[in-house]
């Protein structure tokens, strides 16, 4: 059984706006590095949003592990996204705050209230934040504030937080869009690794096509919200890829 | 984690740890300290401010409070058409005052210009002084001390409210003029004009939007405070209230205070307008 | 602009016709010369004033501290982008603000002093909504202006809505929010000083004390004590406002 199964999903940004996703379907499996492509404005950040209910979808279903995510209540929907772990574009980091303090921020949804308020992680969520920086290469950069580091290093920063939850599943949103394309590469390296090695399936949207083709090995590609290819990395070619992007011309 | 470690990245990762452990933990007492002080001088304050001064027995219960909160509660509407007459003086108190205000500003924003300070040495820190006594003396005060300069009445409100604005207008304008675009005033100055030429047609076109809308929000502000300015005899709401209050009608208390509230809404919608038409 | 003046000026004439007052700024002066010159040093400095003056910092003190801590809720349920209900919790937030704000603090001190009597209870009260007004606006327009990226993330972690303020928001703001704790315990010092003139406490009390008794030469010093003790507290919150730019 596939761990994402995504069925007829429509999004809106504004109840009377148009639809941003029409009625989009699509699995993800157990080992999938999953890339949806597309021009921007197709929908891609939405419908990786809806995921996890960052965005409420409109209607359709979202099976995660069999549950479906548009029924949860708001305890559940919590629970869901301590099992979701998310790295964003822009990193999306507390940069007054360490790195330790970034990457321990992950652990949130698995600690109390009055915990997180005095920062008081359990010791074994330290060690392990530890462990993580020191395999993403940061280890010499804990106490740091988050705002000190450069581009690639926040990203790095982003995706220990991401896997610091212990997720099932990793949401990529852009993830290299804010940095340039040697480190780009770097950071998609580091994050197809990690994810083999914790065997966790990725949702990555992505916009550089060249990417896409290199590291993931599932594709689908979206144009104004609609679906317009779906398959392995080798069916896709270039001219599916001109009919994708055909809209950006104009 | 399942990453695999040589031995010698464990010994590195354990010392790590051991230190950042240490760290965190300082970090933690530092913060404790910072508050456990916050905390106790909260206790002292509240034990000499509110235990000690407070006359319990008079008080009596918290069923005997929330009473006397509650004769509070509703409206006298007969009062309504007397307030008419005292709500005007109020907004014409602080409209006079706030022109007035503007009136003394010029000096003080002309000398606390840093670029177009006469004598920088003198008349700055003396712009400077002017801005901060205005500023820092609760129209209260300043009402009391023109109350006793020129007698009860609404000269002196007008007088406090217009010395309360000095400072913030002044401020805000000074802080607008050193900022302008120098532009202009070097072309202004090339064709031979002398200084006061220069402030009409190089400065004053650029920060005339800014120090406006300053004065409006001042108004606005100014409304508020001439609305009690009565408390200490210088007419207007303020005046009404204390009537009220002295002849135990509290529910004409509440009346005046909605009045003053409708005079605060309407200098709003009338501010945010006029700001509008302004930018 | 000219017209605007000259109708108001209208107005006056109208309900204050007291601009023969114009020409007396000299006996204005004569009479501060005479009646309220020399100021009475000796009676401030005293044992028992300098208790007032300790009581009235306390006053702001609490004041300042117990608005700002109201101010947090407030500031955080009247802020549009993450406050817990936009259709409920804002409207109220935003309305009790404004509430609080739109009251003169004078007239928050005569209240409480009818409610609870006379004392630094009513002055404290009085202070913390008068605070909780205004910084609360502030706040709420600090929060307003923050990125969304960290509360996304936040959110995207499984964290419940306190650990996503306390993480995704607070930091952010912190600063901020120092400096608007600053400028708040000026007014609340400010107005400290005076809330006693209607029963609250503190310096005020004997500022009425004394005007009531026409001993206007200690009225001179007690003025003269308050500008002082005000443009000390603007000095050093001066200080405290350029270390905490600084820090960022």
């Amino acid at each position: 059984m596939p761990i994402l199964e995504v069925r007829n999903l429509i999004a809106k940004y504004s109840a009377r706006g148009p639809e941003i996703l029409k009625s989009v379907s699509f699995d993800v499996e157990d080992d999938d590095f999953f890339a949806i492509i597309g021009p921007s404005g197709a929908g891609k950040s939405t419908l990786i949003r809806c995921i996890n209910r960052l965005v409420e979808p409109v209607s359709g279903e979202i099976f995660f592990e069999g549950q479906d995510v548009t029924k949860l209540n708001s305890r559940e929907l919590r629970s869901l996204r301590r099992d979701i772990g998310m790295i964003f574009q822009e990193f999306n980091l507390i940069d007054r705050m360490s790195v330790m303090d970034n990457v321990l921020s992950g652990r949130l949804g698995y600690t109390g209230t009055i915990r997180s308020i005095f920062r008081a992680f359990k010791k074994t969520d330290i060690q392990h934040a530890l462990a993580l920086l020191d395999r993403v290469g940061l280890i010499d950069h804990v106490d740091k504030r988050a705002d000190e580091l450069s581009g690639g290093q926040r990203q790095r920063v982003g995706i220990a937080r991401a896997l610091m939850q212990d997720p099932k599943l990793l949401l990529l949103d852009e993830p290299t869009s804010a940095l340039d394309p040697k480190i780009s590469r770097e950071v998609m390296a580091l994050i197809l690794e990690m994810a083999r090695e914790l065997k966790v399936p990725c949702l990555c949207n992505i916009h550089d096509v060249n990417l896409a083709m290199e590291f993931c090995n599932k594709i689908i590609g979206l144009q104004d919200g609609v679906k317009m290819f779906d398959g392995p990395t080798e069916d896709m070619n270039e001219e599916r890829l001109n009919e994708i992007y055909a809209m950006e011309v104009l | 984690m399942n990453s695999v470690a040589s031995p010698s990245d464990q010994a590195r990762r354990d010392q790590a740890f051991e230190s950042l452990l240490l760290l965190r933990r300082k970090s933690n007492v530092r913060r404790s300290a910072y508050y456990f002080v916050l905390l106790a001088l909260v206790v002292w304050s509240i034990q000499v401010t509110i235990i000690d001064d407070t006359d319990w027995e008079r008080m009596g219960s918290l069923g005997a409070v929330l009473k006397s909160a509650g004769r509070f509660i509703g409206v006298d509407i007969g009062l309504f058409p007397s307030l008419l007459v005292p709500a005007i003086e109020t907004l014409v108190i602080a409209s006079l005052g706030t022109i007035l205000g503007v009136v003394i500003c010029l000096p003080a924003t002309w000398f606390g210009a840093l670029n177009i300070t006469p004598f920088k040495s003198v008349t700055y820190p003396l712009a400077r002084l002017m801005m901060t006594l205005s500023r820092s003396i609760h129209e209260i005060v300043w009402a009391l001390f023109f109350v006793a300069a020129v007698g009860l009445g609404a000269m002196a409100g007008i007088f406090a409210i217009a010395v309360r604005s000095v400072g913030f207008i002044a401020k805000m304008s000074a802080e607008a003029i050193e900022d302008i675009n120098p532009g202009p005033v070097e072309a202004i100055k090339a064709t031979g004009a002398n200084t006061l030429q220069v402030v009409i047609f190089a400065i004053l076109p650029q920060v005339l939007p800014q120090i406006l809308g300053t004065v409006i929000f001042e108004w606005e502000i100014n409304i508020r405070r001439s609305a009690i300015l009565g408390l200490v005899g210088a007419g207007g709401l303020g005046l009404v209230f204390f009537r009220q209050m002295h002849t135990f009608n509290y529910h004409g208390v509440t009346s005046v205070i909605v009045a003053i509230l409708a005079l605060i809404l309407i200098g709003e919608v009338v501010s945010h307008y006029v700001r509008k038409s302004i930018i | 602009m000219g017209v605007f003046v000259f109708i108001v000026w209208g107005i006056e004439y109208l309900d204050i016709p007291l601009d023969r007052l114009f020409g007396m700024f000299g006996r204005m002066g004569s009479t501060l010369a005479n009646r309220y010159y020399p100021p009475d040093i000796e009676y401030i400095i005293d044992a028992d004033y300098f208790q007032y003056v300790i009581e009235t910092v306390q006053m702001a003190y609490l004041g300042a501290l117990f608005g700002l801590a109201l101010t947090l809720p407030l500031g955080w349920f009247g802020a549009y982008n993450v406050t817990p209900s936009r259709r409920f919790v804002y409207p109220v937030a935003r309305f009790a603000t404004m509430g609080f704000r739109a009251v003169h603090e004078m007239i928050w001190a005569i209240l409480f002093v009818s409610i609870l009597g006379f004392g630094m209870l009513a002055g404290v009260l009085a202070l913390t909504f008068f605070c909780a007004g205004f910084a609360g606006k502030l706040l709420a327009e600090e929060i307003e202006a923050i990125d969304m990226g960290p509360v996304e993330a936040m959110k995207a972690t499984g964290a419940n809505l306190f650990q996503v303020v306390i993480w995704g928001v607070y930091p952010q703001i912190r600063v901020a929010f120092t400096g608007i704790g600053i400028y708040t315990w000026d007014v609340a010092f400010r107005a400290a000083t005076v809330v006693g003139f209607f029963g609250a406490g503190g310096m005020g009390w004997y500022l009425k004390r004394n005007v009531q008794q026409i001993e206007t030469e200690r009225v001179a010093a007690i003025l003269l004590s308050i500008v002082a003790l005000v443009i000390v507290s603007e000095i050093v919150s001066a200080w405290a406002r350029a270390r905490v730019m600084k820090m960022k």
